[in-house]
């Protein structure tokens, strides 16, 4: 397997965890910081582009450019590695990367964008992001140290029926580079398998997209939740209560849309959406409002921890929302 | 058996595929057999009627009515016809170099200017967000809540123990700059336009 760091490391933010699930990046500091992880996090960094990319807004010397400033910000603070929240921030900075490294005429041109904007100290040298020794998801980094955290758990999350949804960026783009499976995925349901909780494993439609599709969302949105819908109508019929998630995009897809497929379609899905970072967090011991940030969320997660037997006292404000948005 | 010949006076649309700055350096268009494995998973092509597979001979025969073609704008760029392709192929790929081409002819910025006002603000914050002008339709399919969440982040952030997720303004300055100097800004203002 592929050497994965525990050091050195640049928690890279994502646009999607920043706004709609910020729990993502809090949760994933909780872990971090209980395993060892040496990992800063810098406030000039800028997003991948990845939406804007997708929508085919960003071209993609400009995606490229970005890329190359954001790489030396890592490098120029001793963080080479880094560490991703969001596929489409896994695929882009990779692409990046091999353009940089692959591409010399490309990689000229992006010094001479950076020396035009009188930042010559972030010229990129040919080698200086290895795209594989340097770039992962932080998944793979929760994997490498699964025994670390299998040795923290304090929740028993046990008596769930939970399934994993493996994110499209992380495994279909550079597959040479995902671990623990490409088309029988497996990583997150490793995870979960880390903290003491049986996945329900493979099922139909276990490597399918979200539906998001970026633009088919928003100008083919009928075909988008199609997609998602019957992902979910997988779910159903295996009875899962819970699917864990490793991408902000899908998470909101899923958790986002879910209520409305359900109107749409008058079913009931009932399943609730984590994060792998946010249910490594509660079964380590964070608080579901104040780290997991579950507040974000629209398929509310108070019922499930009820199930878990779990006092909801820790936020009484933001309990009290809660509590209004059951009833 | 059908194959497709390849003329060697032909072969244009395929070449500037692969020479696009997008096109990854082991891109196998060449290695394509037409199995299909690409259009049999994909998303797009069992909702709509874009098929990754046609797509791809098309390119191959030097068919350039396929930039033009409304099909490719129905593809998830899910890559999931990449990660089964045998060939090495990738149909994801391809179309979104498609995509660029139909832009840079005009016709494709039709396709993507309801989502300029992502650009503005990248420009604008350094951040990435869903675009502005999808913000009412989001409050609507999703509920109240999603406005709330809106206007209350910066506060849940803070419980979080997160800062602000905004760039300083001298880190602004430096992607500002760039997005200057390597043409997006202009390019940004061509789409605009094309409203």
């Amino acid at each position: 397997m592929k050497f994965i760091p525990d050091k050195d490391i640049l928690l890279f933010k994502s646009c999607l965890v920043n706004v709609e699930y910020p729990g993502v990046e809090s949760s994933t500091r909780y872990i971090f910081d209980r395993i060892n992880v040496d990992y800063y996090v810098d406030e000039r960094q800028s997003c991948c582009t990845g939406l804007g990319y997708y929508y085919d807004i960003f071209d993609q010397i400009s995606t490229t450019a970005l890329a190359a400033r954001n790489f030396n910000i890592a490098q120029e603070t001793g963080h080479k590695n880094i560490a991703v929240m969001c596929a489409t921030c896994y695929t882009i900075l990779k692409k990046s990367a091999n353009i940089l490294n692959q591409n010399e005429e490309a990689k000229n041109r992006v010094n001479e964008i950076l020396y035009d904007s009188h930042l010559e100290k972030r010229e990129y040298t040919q080698g200086d992001m290895d795209p594989i020794l340097n770039i992962f998801h932080v998944a793979e980094i929760f994997f490498n140290k699964r025994e670390e955290i299998s040795s923290l758990v304090k929740v028993d999350l046990t008596g769930l029926r939970v399934a994993t949804h493996h994110a499209c960026h992380y495994c279909k783009v550079h597959y040479n580079d995902t671990i623990e499976g490409v088309r029988d995925p497996n990583l997150i349901d490793k995870l979960a398998e880390a903290v003491g909780v049986e996945t329900i494993g493979w099922y139909d439609h276990k490597r399918v997209t979200c539906g998001a599709g970026f633009r088919q969302r928003f100008t083919n949105k009928e075909a988008s939740l199609a997609v998602t819908a019957e992902k979910l109508q997988a779910l159903k019929e295996n009875k899962v209560d819970l699917l864990l998630h490793m991408c902000p995009n899908c998470q909101m897809q899923f958790d986002r849309y879910q209520p409305y497929i359900e109107e749409k379609l008058d079913t009931e899905f009932n399943i609730f959406h984590l994060n792998i970072s946010q249910f490594i967090a509660l079964a380590i011991g964070a608080d579901p409002y104040k780290i997991l940030g579950i507040q974000t969320h629209t398929v509310p997660i108070e019922p499930l921890l009820k199930r878990l037997n779990f006092s909801l006292k820790s936020n009484k404000k933001v309990d009290v929302e809660a509590k209004k948005s059951l009833n | 058996m059908k194959t497709i010949k390849l003329k060697k006076e032909s072969v244009q649309l395929v070449k500037d595929v692969l020479k696009d700055i997008k096109a990854s350096s082991d891109l196998g268009i060449y290695k394509c057999v037409q199995c299909g494995m690409c259009t049999s998973v994909c998303p797009g092509a069992r909702e709509t009627d874009y098929d990754p597979r046609d797509m791809i001979r098309r390119v191959l025969e030097d068919d350039e009515t396929v930039i033009d073609d409304d099909n490719i704008w129905n593809c998830f760029s899910c890559y999931t016809c990449n990660s089964v392709c045998p060939c090495g192929n990738n149909a994801s790929e391809i179309n979104q170099i498609l995509r660029q081409m139909s832009i840079d002819k005009g016709e494709g910025m039709k396709k993507i200017v309801g989502f300029a006002a992502y650009g503005d603000s990248f420009i604008e914050l350094g951040v990435g967000s869903i675009p502005s002008n999808f913000f009412d339709v989001m409050v609507k399919d999703i509920g109240l809540g999603y406005m709330d969440l809106k206007i209350n982040i910066e506060d849940i952030r803070a419980d979080l123990g997160l800062g602000s997720y905004i760039l300083p303004k001298k880190a602004i300055n430096e992607v500002e700059s760039i997005l200057d100097n390597s043409g997006f800004k202009v390019r940004l203002e061509k789409i605009k336009r094309c409203k």
